[in-house]
């Protein structure tokens, strides 16, 4: 009986064209799209630049120092003017008003030390911290290179010996952004994508089966079933495993497409996203039956599950990483199946976890499935018997 | 109203047929299915009213009443999709709530309660299979399927761009694919032509011929008196009446027929018949047609056509109405609108 559920729901999405679509293509799309937008175009390898421009208000040798050192940090990408004439104040503050660059730093004398004004965008909060850092440590190696170059000659190490490098020759590699991850792999950005856009299209796609429940209920097709020798737990369960096996292939799709145009590791991750994946789907087939045995109507489901998957998706990470959250929202997103989900694709992809790290992951997703499936059930009694 | 049926000449259907021989053959053996007292309400609302019936094997039964009535709750409660305040069900004289028991039985529900991103061989297949056919039997029963509805050339084709007529034969087809022995059938004749009306009852009547045994609800009262051997009235809850056709008339509005006579010219003043044929004058001045009731026609039409030459009229043309089931079904459960 489970069997032929499942075979009946494969052949409906068979004659269907446009839900094969939306199942396959659009989630592709939709990736592609953020992935282009967000990781800084297709196969790009790096840690994306913060734009910004500096205005050297002090014009001494520190300062000029300081300056050069920023323009060649990796981290940041300096902007020139068009008239080749030196930024002002005011300038900086327009074009950062205007989104035009991220940030603006404004080298001043502080008594006979530099200070630097970082103008920023409190937007973009991950940047302001990130330039903050790359900018103290300049400070710090420009003053260094200012007053204290004897000290270092004085003590100078002899070629080949072990010990502390000389300013001067560590000094090319002080502000190189260090990324302990990232080393080696795709944009961060696409395999986080990756997964955010499967797991919102896979709750969608959840939603949808699940309203393939409530038009048989409304065309009494439903009654009809259930006056043969299928019972609901057979229906209930054929369409949880009909839709699962849909929603692995959907992620299966999805990330074969990321490995072939935006190089995420798949094949060497297989294990732990075939794991994750199978019980990401589990539950959100659950998720979706649960929506539909709650609704009234197909039209009821729809306006509901758009609203709570869109939401789940924006606090849960789908949309963007809950790293650029505040904690406080950090935490609600834990509430929500995205967070878990993503959270496990990315100890596999990015963090290169073993399995067995997967387990917090795997058993919320579980457990919260195997809830979210009893309770469509219960909710389903009504529809047996008046 | 003219809702009456010319009799003049008293059809032998094919129903009377099937009654004559059910009642010499299976009136020892039990019931197919069996109604005792079977209660239902919806909160203050008495759906169902001890209601009691039985058919019995390869009998036709059509089941009648106005808008909410409890028809399709009767069905409902059958099936085992309603549970049952009190009373009690038997299908082959064992309880139907017994292991198996409901096997015995087919729905044909109202709507088109199909797949219609399905094929109709895709459709047949999957309810054979959720009626517990093995893969084997379930696709030798499509085949039969396919034949007896006439759609074997469009046995790949989508249902959903199927006619009308054609979705209810697919939709018959899908409530008998375990050969049930009781076919319950909720308006199966629902908008659909002439054409497809008279397909359906042929493919009903090959059903009955193998013995299976239905009971349909309609509004259609001809299809009803053509297709049934017994009718049954439901109103209020309650089975109101119960017999074939000539019993329920005999019953309710009596068996006398409606005569309507023209005459040559219009009529100068009433005309005075016989006393047995009407003790009043009959006809309107300044018409040509005389209308009046007579108990029985072999003995008073010959009577009343002569009293009529002797008022000095000639006859021109003579129409004798039988009582019809639209009356007998007005008769006894009123003209109010039943807006449910």
């Amino acid at each position: 009986m489970i069997w032929t559920v499942w075979q009946v729901n494969l052949r409906r999405l068979l004659h269907n064209p446009m839900e094969l679509l939306l199942t396959f293509i659009v989630p592709i799309t939709f990736f592609s799209i953020f992935a282009i937008i967000f990781g800084g175009g297709v196969g790009i390898g790096s840690t994306p630049k913060i734009k910004v421009i500096a205005v050297d208000q002090w014009e001494s040798d520190l300062s000029k120092a300081l300056v050069d050192d920023l323009v060649e940090n990796p981290g940041l990408r300096f902007m020139r003017s068009p008239s080749e004439s030196k930024y002002t104040t005011d300038e900086a503050k327009e074009l950062v008003r205007r989104g035009s660059v991220g940030m603006a730093l404004l080298v001043q004398k502080d008594g006979d030390r530099v200070a630097v004004e970082l103008l920023t965008d409190s937007s973009d909060q991950v940047a302001a911290q990130v330039v903050t850092a790359i900018v103290t440590q300049a400070i710090v190696e420009a003053e260094i290179k200012q007053h204290q170059p004897i000290r270092f000659a004085a003590t100078e190490i002899p070629a080949g010996a072990a010990g502390p490098q000389p300013v001067s020759s560590a000094r090319d590699e002080s502000v190189r952004v260090v990324d302990v991850i990232g080393e080696g792999k795709s944009n961060p950005v696409v395999s986080m994508y990756a997964a955010g856009i499967a797991v919102m299209f896979l709750l969608f796609g959840a939603t949808g089966g699940g309203g393939a429940l409530l038009e048989e209920r409304e065309n009494q097709t439903l009654e009809r079933l259930l006056s043969t020798q299928l019972s609901m737990d057979q229906l209930l369960l054929g369409k949880w495993f009909y839709m699962t096996a849909i929603g692995t292939l959907q992620m299966l799709i999805m990330f074969a497409w990321a490995q072939l145009v935006f190089g995420v590791d798949l094949i060497g991750h297989l294990d732990g996203f075939l794991i994750m994946t199978l019980v990401t789907a589990l539950a959100a087939s659950a998720f979706g039956l649960l929506l539909a045995t709650a609704c009234r109507t197909r039209g009821q489901l729809s306006g509901i599950s758009v609203v709570l998957v869109l939401t789940m998706s924006a606090l849960g990470g789908s949309m963007v990483p809950r790293y650029v959250m505040s904690e406080s929202l950090q935490q609600y997103g834990l509430c929500t199946f995205n967070a878990w989900a993503l959270d496990g694709f990315d100890k596999v992809f990015w963090r290169e976890l073993p399995v067995e790290a997967l387990a917090p992951q795997l058993a919320v997703l579980l457990i919260s499935g195997i809830v979210m499936l009893l309770a469509a059930r219960l909710l389903a009694i009504r529809w047996e018997m008046d | 109203m003219e809702t009456c049926f010319v009799v003049c000449i008293h059809q032998v259907t094919q129903a009377q047929h099937f009654t004559d021989e059910i009642l010499t053959s299976a009136v020892s053996e039990p019931p197919v299915l069996e109604l005792r007292d079977v209660e239902k309400s919806f909160g203050s609302l008495h759906a169902l009213n001890r209601v009691s019936f039985s058919l019995r094997g390869g009998e036709a039964i059509a089941l009648l009443g106005p808008n909410g009535a409890g028809k399709t709750t009767l069905i409902r409660c059958i099936c085992g999709l309603t549970r049952l305040d009190r009373g009690t069900m038997y299908v082959l004289g064992n309880p139907i709530e017994g292991d198996g028991m409901r096997r015995t039985l087919g729905l044909v529900p109202q709507e088109i309660a199909l797949y219609g991103d399905l094929s109709t061989k895709e459709n047949l297949y999957a309810f054979a299979r959720f009626n517990g056919l093995s893969r084997r039997a379930a696709r030798e029963r499509v085949r039969w399927a396919l034949k007896w509805t006439g759609l074997e050339q469009r046995a790949s084709d989508l249902v959903g761009y199927f006619s009308g007529g054609m979705k209810r034969r697919v939709n018959l087809a899908c409530g008998v694919m375990h050969s049930p022995q009781v076919l319950l059938l909720d308006e199966p004749t629902v908008g659909v032509d002439p054409q497809s009306r008279e397909r359906i009852f042929e493919m009903l009547a090959e059903l009955r011929k193998e013995g299976t045994t239905i009971l349909l609800t309609t509004h259609q009262l001809d299809e009803a008196e053509k297709q049934s051997d017994r009718i049954l009235i439901l109103d209020h809850g309650r089975i109101i009446a119960d017999g074939s056709k000539s019993q329920l008339v005999e019953q309710s509005v009596g068996a006398s027929r409606l005569v309507r006579i023209r005459v040559d010219r219009p009529l100068t003043g009433p005309l005075r018949l016989r006393n047995h044929l009407s003790e009043t004058p009959v006809g309107r001045v300044g018409t040509d047609i005389v209308t009046t009731r007579i108990d029985d026609v072999s003995q008073h039409l010959s009577e009343l056509l002569h009293s009529v030459r002797q008022n000095g009229y000639d006859v021109s043309d003579v129409e004798v109405h039988a009582p019809s089931l639209q009356h007998v079904f007005l008769h006894l459960t009123g003209n109010e609108l039943r807006d449910d």
